[in-house]
């Protein structure tokens, strides 16, 4: 049909043609890169300090009117806002317009000693407090000593405030079940 | 009835107390088809997170993250899998500057750390580290541990910290000298048979081309110039 010279042109350009192509699976050469951004979150210990009276409604943020030898429904306890257990240690301090006074002048504290325990000036919880829970009441009414609330106090403002520390329980040990031997207090 | 349901609720649980919830593993996979990197699991801080056991880390804290990198090309290629690390971003280079890092192949010996360091630094990843070469399906494991100091302080809380890692791979052919990869069933050598049909379609367009002429050439009258 065609010349012998075309016949041979076409056999060579069909050889050339599969070469390049079989040629190409064994110079391949491929490089890729991709990039992984990772992350490291550090946790924290969070809680929320919770003031109910009897009737189960929030203690009132201004406080309530009092005579000498009151007792004022206060109950206090503290909830887990995070996700590790920590120690627990609460303070009372007490006052008078901003002055600070001792426990003996005006308060009498029913403290749950069951679960907390005095030491140094601090109430330690006995146990952990686990995420999301919440302790047990510190105290559940205050008492307004009569025979030291003389004439003197009269139109005063008594406060009574709740300093809660906590520190981590996760890595570290205490000693002989004693949770004021944990590391980490903070400083007062 | 009761007596059978009580029965499975307490196999339900005693068999979710023996096996506990497994830690999730980070995986880097070269995707042969795509020449890309799929990193999981990712998180909600990013996409390419490796490092889903490092979160919510507390002083004293002493973790391993598993990694597992794998070739995911075909057959007839092998990788070799390169490392390095862009160390911590710059906003939370202080964060970082806190923790120790180590990383390690699973197994080789102990010791044998490839990063050991803060976690801020680039220190021996800064060059790329050749991790092995793979072939197909093959996974190098790493374990990257980090290690929270018990000192860190209240400054440190709720802080987040991101290091940037890159992967690099390599693709070359496989050659006579390697070992023989597992058989799959799919044999289908995709370049010998798209130049056998691209080359047919060739000869069969040259053919008809020349036809053509020829044919052309048949029917044009001869003429001649006396």
């Amino acid at each position: 049909m065609f010349g012998k010279t075309k016949l041979k042109i076409a056999v060579i350009s069909v050889i050339a043609i599969a070469l390049t192509f079989l040629s190409q699976s064994t110079l391949a050469y491929y490089s890729t890169v991709g990039k992984a951004t990772n992350v490291v979150t550090s946790g924290n210990v969070q809680f929320i300090i919770h003031e109910m009276t009897d009737q189960g409604t929030e203690f009132p943020k201004e406080g309530v009117y009092i005579v000498p030898g009151d007792i004022v429904s206060k109950k206090v306890s503290i909830e887990s806002d995070c996700s590790h257990p920590f120690y627990l240690r609460i303070k009372l301090v007490y006052g008078i317009d901003s002055h600070e006074l001792s426990a003996d002048d005006c308060f009498k504290l029913n403290i749950d000693e069951s679960n907390w325990e005095l030491h140094d000036g601090w109430y330690y919880y006995k146990g952990v407090v686990n995420p999301y829970e919440t302790t047990p009441d510190v105290f559940s009414h205050v008492e307004i000593v009569g025979s030291k609330l003389d004439n003197n106090y009269l139109g005063k403002t008594l406060q009574l405030t709740v300093v809660a520390h906590a520190v981590q329980s996760e890595n570290n040990p205490i000693n002989d079940n004693k949770t004021y031997t944990a590391s980490g207090w903070p400083k007062e | 009835m009761k007596k059978i349901i009580a029965i499975l609720c307490g196999l339900i649980i005693s068999i979710t107390l023996i096996f506990p919830v497994a830690a999730v593993n980070g995986k880097v996979t070269y995707d042969g088809n795509a020449k890309e990197f799929i990193f999981e699991p990712g998180s909600a801080h990013s996409p390419t997170d490796l490092f889903p056991d490092f979160k919510g880390v507390m002083p004293g804290d002493n973790l391993t993250q598993k990694i597992t990198v794998k070739n995911n090309a075909s057959n007839d290629v092998k990788v070799k899998i390169y490392i390095r690390s862009l160390g911590a971003t710059e906003d939370s280079a202080d964060f970082m500057s806190k923790l120790g890092l180590q990383v390690k192949k699973s197994e080789e010996n102990e010791m044998a750390y490839m990063f050991d360091s803060s976690a801020d630094k680039t220190a021996q990843l800064t060059d790329w580290v050749c991790l092995g070469t793979l072939y197909s399906g093959g996974e190098v494991n790493l374990d990257v541990i980090l290690k929270v100091p018990l000192e860190l302080d209240n400054d440190y809380q709720s802080k987040i910290g991101y290091i940037d890692w890159e992967f690099m791979i390599e693709e070359y052919p496989i050659e006579d000298t390697d070992p023989k990869p597992p058989q799959t069933g799919n044999n289908f050598n995709l370049i010998f048979w798209s130049s056998i049909t691209i080359c047919s379609a060739g000869m069969i367009l040259i053919l008809l081309f020349w036809r053509k002429k020829e044919q052309k050439e048949q029917q044009t009258p001869n003429t001649h110039n006396w």
